[in-house]
């Protein structure tokens, strides 16, 4: 049995483990960082996570990494705000950073604030190493918003006439502090509380175990979610 | 980033604060952070018991409970940003309070594996959170005020951390009582000293002499000079322990108006001290302002003197001084400002044609006096005859008025109202202050009692204090004749409840009250005034000032000889803060009041006002316990 099979397992996962509930799960909440949004040329410049066990952030968890991007392989040149090549030189190569970064989530749930993107860019990675891809359950704060949303909850922050707000949005809806805002760390704990005020009015609307959340959560959902309150807003 | 963000929060918060970063930052290692939705139950009365210490980084909680057999839910506390809570259930494995968030509330927890381990590690940390004593905030907020003035670069700074044995003379010339004055003189040059102790014949100081005795007694007396020293010396010499701290011999100095106090080990001498070494040690002394009154001959010469006197509460604040003895160097001060316009009066009017006294009354006959002043004072006379009434209370109306006049030219604003000698009520022979003493304790109307309270803190400052004793004795005999009369300071005592709710001000929504801010004089320093007040009257105990009266009451037999302590910590605390209050709003040249708000304190100085309000109102219920009947 892999490792990853085997805490699966521990973890009564499986066809079991969509039944446990969401306090006691783990998740890792991540942010990455990357050069653009085009699959083909660009590349994860770094990744940031914080775990979670049920609705409590580990303070001491962080995960940070910097990466060196793939583009300087190639001989490209790539433009980052603020980092020199030397430095951008300096850093671990995509494939020791996936290496720790996969052990880091294992037995986890991942989220993240459109977290289909990073795991398109980590999976897109993963595969051209040759190295297992990400297949942990998945679960996106956005599309947990959109699906709450539609719920039309009493708290303020679901009038935002907003059809596909930033995580800073709902940040400053939620009064969540930002303190270093777009480092992929910083982010990923802001995802992380954004994550942490959605549980109790998942709860409240009957979301409890790993199932529901997947279902709701679902990160190819996100759109459809928010479409639906659109929709919803013309009745 | 996650870690530093932490640090930085908890480096303000109490107990945490204390910690060197080094281990803080490990600390926050092992913290998670939870979110309380508003509303949400986070522990129950008699629930499971809570396995992390939750420290509030946002929004706050209510703690309240349900006595066994009674269907009411009792308010215990609220908690807000900053403070703790789980910590009883954490250590007593049980949980006895219901705690609910009143708003969406982010909490750190500590685990109880961690906290264990900085239990044993830290134990001031545990004695911190369970501290339900006065005692280590106290320490800590004044460690917190001194350490904001440690860039300062002033020596003053020995006065108020050095002890006297410190800076003291090591060697001073000793006689004997029956030493000749010659032989006394002899003796001084020798051994070059500016004063000679007398001792008794156990070795126990008894008198001084000092060089400037030699000039006014002896030379300029014709003393022959080879009579026994004690018939020139000054006595009783005024002695401390070396371990005294120096400003407290400044303020003896002050206080009996001398230059040379003795200073002992054990009893035996050590050496002796002289304002001069004070002066020496630092540049603007309290000595130094109160030469400059004494030297003062005219009401013109004192008012500037007088004013400028004010400006050394800076220093003193800077230098961490004690709050409780920056308001008896005020008052030390001020007592000198208003003797001198009495002797001035004196002087423009003739000798007083019988004797009288003047009585410090309220904040100024206790001692406590802050910035701002103003005059609270009363004259008593001795009894004359029908025939000479007119001319005595004519001569008396002057003094008086000239004395409110020349006070206010020193700024001290005329009292609002009129608790004045100058009012003719005010200043009055004995038996009529008797009678007004009479009227209110056997008489006590709620009105009558809350007008009278500022005389009963009077104060001897000038004259014939033979007046003032009397009166005191006077109604010392009524008191216990009248219970009434303390059931009607218990109950205006019971009445004024310190709003708890003000910190609730953040955590739950509260209208009107206490939303510009609270009234320190009102609600924290006149509680406790009233406390020390009542208890005194009590037990017949004449000390005048709150913490000498609290201080008489330790180990004694009233129902707050228990929580002297802490009462003395809260005292000093609030007084602490109404000074520094006041101190920053005469230097921002703004008109000086005493209504803080919440948001400019610090978490620190929040826990310890709310302690000291929670201490208010246990006595409180214990005083409303003891006065039942008499409470409305």
């Amino acid at each position: 049995m892999g490792l990853m099979a085997w805490s699966w397992a521990k973890l009564g996962w499986g066809p079991s483990g969509a039944d446990l509930p969401i306090q006691d799960l783990h998740f890792t909440v991540l942010d990455t960082e990357l050069t653009g949004l085009d699959a083909r040329r660009d590349d994860i410049i770094s990744i940031g996570a914080v775990r979670m066990q049920g609705s409590r952030i580990e303070l001491g968890s962080a995960f940070q990494e910097l990466v060196k991007p793939r583009a300087i392989l190639d001989g490209r040149t790539v433009v980052i705000h603020g980092i020199t090549p030397t430095e951008l030189e300096a850093r671990p190569s995509i494939g020791e950073v996936l290496t720790a970064f996969r052990d880091y989530t294992v037995g986890t749930v991942l989220v993240g604030h459109c977290l289909s993107i990073d795991l398109a860019f980590l999976n897109r990675d993963a595969r051209r190493l040759k190295a297992e891809s990400f297949r942990n359950p998945a679960v996106d704060t956005l599309s947990l918003y959109g699906w709450l949303r539609q719920r039309s909850l009493a708290h303020p922050a679901f009038a935002l006439e907003l059809p596909a707000p930033s995580l800073f949005d709902l940040a400053e809806a939620f009064e969540i502090e930002v303190e270093a805002a777009h480092s992929a760390l910083g982010d990923a704990y802001v995802t992380a509380q954004l994550f942490q005020r959605f549980l109790p009015l998942l709860r409240q609307a009957g979301v409890e175990s790993l199932r529901g959340l997947r279902r709701v959560g679902n990160p190819r959902r996100q759109l459809a979610n928010l479409t639906a309150q659109e929709g919803h807003t013309h009745f | 980033m996650l870690i530093d963000e932490t640090v930085r929060f908890l480096s303000q918060v109490p107990p945490f604060q204390f910690l060197e970063e080094r281990l803080l930052r490990k600390l926050v290692q092992s913290l998670t952070l939870a979110f309380h939705p508003k509303g949400e139950v986070i522990l129950h009365q008699d629930g499971p018991v809570s396995d992390h210490l939750q420290i509030i980084k946002r929004g706050g909680v209510k703690i309240s409970l349900r006595p066994e057999g009674s269907g009411d839910e009792v308010v215990v506390d609220y908690r807000e940003q900053g403070e703790t809570f789980g910590l009883v259930s954490l250590m007593g494995g049980h949980q006895r309070t219901t705690i609910v968030a009143v708003q969406d509330t982010t909490c750190y927890l500590l685990p109880k594996e961690r906290f264990n381990e900085l239990v044993v590690s830290h134990p001031a940390i545990t004695e911190y959170l369970l501290q339900f004593h006065l005692t280590k905030y106290a320490d800590m907020t004044s460690r917190e005020v001194q350490g904001k003035s440690l860039f300062l670069e002033s020596s003053d700074h020995l006065l108020f951390t050095a002890q006297v044995g410190e800076i003291c003379q090591r060697f001073t010339t000793v006689v004997e009582a029956d030493t000749t004055i010659r032989q006394t003189a002899r003796r001084m040059a020798e051994e070059r000293q500016s004063a000679a102790l007398v001792v008794g014949p156990s070795g126990e100081p008894i008198g001084i002499l000092t060089d400037s005795d030699f000039r006014t007694r002896v030379v300029a007396a014709g003393q022959p000079i080879d009579g026994p020293v004690s018939r020139v010396m000054s006595h009783p010499v005024v002695s401390v322990d070396e371990e005294v701290p120096c400003f407290e011999v400044v303020l003896k100095m002050l206080q009996f108006d001398i230059e040379h106090v003795a200073v002992t080990r054990e009893g035996a001498i050590r050496g002796v001290v002289t304002n001069h070494d004070f002066l020496v040690l630092q540049g603007r002394s309290p000595l130094a302002f109160s030469e400059d009154i004494e030297h003062q001959t005219s009401l013109e010469g004192l008012a500037p003197v007088s004013r400028k006197a004010m400006s050394i509460i800076g220093v003193l604040l800077r230098e961490g001084t004690r709050a409780t003895n920056i308001i008896r160097i005020i008052s030390e001060l001020n007592d000198r400002v208003v003797r001198k316009v009495l002797e001035l009066a004196e002087r423009e009017f003739g000798p007083p044609p019988v004797p009288y006294c003047w009585l410090a009354l309220g904040s100024e006959g206790r001692k406590e006096q802050t910035f701002r002043t103003d005059q609270d004072n009363a004259l008593v006379y001795a009894d004359v005859s029908e025939l000479q009434k007119p001319r005595v209370a004519d001569y008396f109306r002057r003094f008086t008025v000239y004395l409110r006049n020349g006070l206010v030219q020193c700024g001290f604003e005329a009292c609002p109202a009129n608790y004045m000698a100058s009012n003719p009520d005010w200043c009055q022979p004995i038996s009529e202050w008797k009678r007004y003493f009479s009227t209110w304790i056997s008489e006590p109307t709620p009105e009558a009692v809350l007008k009278s309270l500022i005389f009963f803190d009077f104060r001897p400052l000038h004259g014939d204090e033979s007046l003032a004793l009397d009166l005191r004795e006077h109604f010392e005999r009524l008191i216990p004749d009248y219970p009434a009369f303390l059931g009607f300071l218990a109950n205006m005592l019971v009445r004024n409840r310190p709003p708890l709710g003000f910190f609730g001000g953040v955590a739950v929504e509260r209208s009107g009250e206490h939303k510009d801010g609270l009234n320190l004089k009102i609600k924290a320093v006149a509680p406790l005034v009233d406390i020390a007040r009542l208890f005194t009257l009590e037990k017949g105990i004449r000390q005048a000032s709150t913490m000498d009266r609290l201080e008489a009451l330790r180990g004694g037999t009233s129902l707050v000889s228990e929580l002297v302590d802490d009462l003395e910590y809260a005292f000093e605390f609030v007084t602490l803060l109404r000074v520094h209050h006041q101190h920053r709003q005469l230097e921002a040249g703004q008109p000086i009041d005493n209504v803080i708000r919440l948001d400019t304190l610090s978490n620190l100085e929040r826990q310890s006002l709310k302690k000291a309000f929670r201490l208010i109102l246990k006595v409180q219920d214990q005083v409303m316990d003891r006065y039942k009947s008499f409470i409305i």
